[in-house]
């Protein structure tokens, strides 16, 4: 399969079930809602060394959000239950509750399955905290000098997706930055995912283990350019640098969707494939196939 | 409107109706034969049915809808724990007293009491939300403990009265008294309002809830919620300092 002269290898990306939550940040204005999101998402690339994935979904209009005020969707998603929990309780009682004129919901108000957040944020008030029940939803007011930090008592949790991935092959690193770039930019669109690496991009995509080390990843030697003729290179000739793009969902529809729209928009000149990450089939219980992704992008209407 | 239980007044009240004795909990998806057994009282009458009232009409429904001007009926949605009472009109005294749940929507002014609670209970209303497109007698939403009171006009006297925690709305003026021997909760005033002496004014800000608040009854009740209301600053008062001092009023500044 080759779309606009670019090949598609017949390959699959493999991914893992997550637990993901979403948090909507809203705050007096724009700006605010985003540095509040940027610094809760910093440091979470990867669930290796980071213990969790995060990363901006969406801005929401002020028709979008509980109070009525413009917001950021934030999606976080971790391998286990009681992990999400920690993690959410961390980063929202750092870098939100901290950031001016935020307050903090729950994404997911209809799943079943939920953790506190705000039940224990709230003890940050001392015992001047108080709540509100609203619509069948309780909130913390958490007394700050600023005012109050508003924050939901309780997040949704679901099953989500981790590791959805494609990499750009391209002539030269110039070349797979301006596709990667369109395919982030292409994906940015779709709801539902994020891309955790930043700029949405991977340049050191890692392959399980390594050969001289106990770490449990390490460079995907069979990728790297420089590489190719001291190993089991698995580059096309005319290849000289390669960017993954790795994508997490809230389902496999999601993430489907965010891989057509970015391998769609990476598909350009100087680009010599596409092709995706996996571990045989083995670890990870979702696979991704291009080709069939792809075809179902030329074959919608 | 379809999918409601219609309950249409058959004649004028001429005497006060108390109709705290109706299940209201039960009502939801009750045919009429059994909506209209249920039993009220009739001042200088006595017993009498729901049916020698009303005239019931429409399918078994969790909305209940009563056509007519009550302002003699006392009690109604006393207890409610679920679904959704709309009256057509007034109402009397003891509205949604003891309630636990659900809603209840006035299209006119409710008498005293309104969310109060039941005799010889130290707590009002627990849970649920009463809208009252008109204007509210004295001691709305008296001990209450949980649960969203709206008022879109005018509150009389003592509204809140031994609030332990829960929120009362008004729309418009407050009558003397708000939130007197409160413990927690929040009487939020968009017209004018005196708070009592036992509260003391603490800041001028932006309380984070209550854009939520309001968002969700303009959205679930079309309440008259104005930008204004979303973006101002309202002055905040603590109170009532005799008792835990956790309440507040909270005064809109245009």
């Amino acid at each position: 399969m080759q779309i606009r002269g670019v090949a598609i290898e017949d390959t699959f990306a493999e991914a893992f079930t997550m637990r993901v939550a979403r948090v909507l940040i809203t705050a007096r204005n724009p700006r605010w809602a985003r540095e509040a999101a940027l610094k809760m998402t910093g440091f979470a690339t990867s669930v290796i060394g980071c213990k969790c994935e995060a990363g901006i979904e969406r801005e929401l209009s002020p028709s979008e959000t509980p109070d009525g005020r413009p917001g950021i969707s934030v999606l976080l998603l971790t391998m286990a239950k009681d992990d999400l929990s920690q993690r959410l309780i961390e980063r929202i009682g750092q870098t939100v509750l901290t950031c001016p004129t935020t307050s903090c919901f729950d994404g997911l108000p209809d799943a079943p399955d939920r953790v506190g957040v705000g039940s224990a944020l709230r003890f940050f008030g001392d015992g001047f905290q108080g709540s509100k029940m609203i619509g069948g939803r309780r909130f913390w007011r958490i007394p700050v000098m600023e005012g109050e930090f508003l924050v939901e008592d309780k997040f949704g949790l679901q099953k989500g997706i981790g590791g959805g991935n494609f990499f750009i092959l391209a002539t030269s690193a110039d070349a797979a930055l301006v596709a990667a770039e369109a395919a982030v930019e292409a994906i940015a669109a779709v709801p539902g995912v994020i891309l955790p690496f930043p700029g949405g991009v991977v340049r050191s995509g890692s392959k399980v283990g390594a050969r001289r080390s106990k770490m449990i990843a390490s460079t995907n030697d069979a990728y790297c350019p420089t590489l190719r003729m001291v190993t089991a290179t698995a580059l096309p000739e005319t290849v000289n640098s390669v960017l993954e793009i790795v994508i997490d969902g809230l389902d496999a529809a999601a993430v489907s969707r965010a891989m057509r729209a970015g391998i769609d928009a990476a598909c350009r000149d100087q680009i010599v494939g596409i092709t995706a990450g996996n571990f045989g089939g083995k670890l990870g219980p979702h696979h991704f196939h291009l080709r069939r992704i792809m075809s179902a992008s030329r074959t919608a209407p | 409107m379809s999918g409601d239980t219609v309950l249409t007044l058959r004649a004028p009240l001429r005497s006060r109706v108390d109709a705290a004795g109706v299940a209201w909990a039960e009502l939801r998806g009750l045919d009429s034969t059994a909506l209209g057994s249920q039993e009220v009282w009739i001042e200088g009458e006595g017993r009498a049915t729901v049916g020698d009232l009303f005239e019931v009409s429409g399918a078994p429904a969790p909305h209940i809808r009563l056509v007519g001007d009550l302002a003699l009926m006392d009690g109604i949605g006393c207890g409610l724990a679920g679904g959704r009472v709309t009256v057509d009109g007034d109402v009397g005294w003891y509205l949604g007293r003891g309630m636990r749940g659900g809603a209840i929507e006035v299209r006119g002014n409710a008498g005293p009491h309104a969310g109060g609670a039941q005799p010889g209970a130290k707590r009002g209303m627990t849970g649920g939300e009463i809208v009252i497109r008109g204007s509210a007698g004295p001691y709305a939403g008296a001990a209450l403990r949980r649960g969203l009171i709206v008022i879109e006009a005018d509150a009389g006297e003592c509204a809140g009265r031994g609030m332990i925690a829960g929120s009362v709305l008004v729309f418009g003026n407050v009558g003397p008294g708000p939130g007197l021997w409160s413990r927690r909760g929040s009487i939020v005033a968009f017209g004018a309002v005196t708070p009592p002496a036992a509260y003391r004014y603490a800041c001028t800000y932006r309380p984070p809830h209550l854009p939520v608040t309001l968002t969700y009854l303009r959205r679930r009740y079309r309440v008259p919620v104005t930008p204004e209301h979303l973006t101002g600053r309202y002055r905040r008062y603590s109170g009532d300092l005799a008792e835990l001092g956790a309440g507040e009023i909270l005064a809109w500044t245009p």
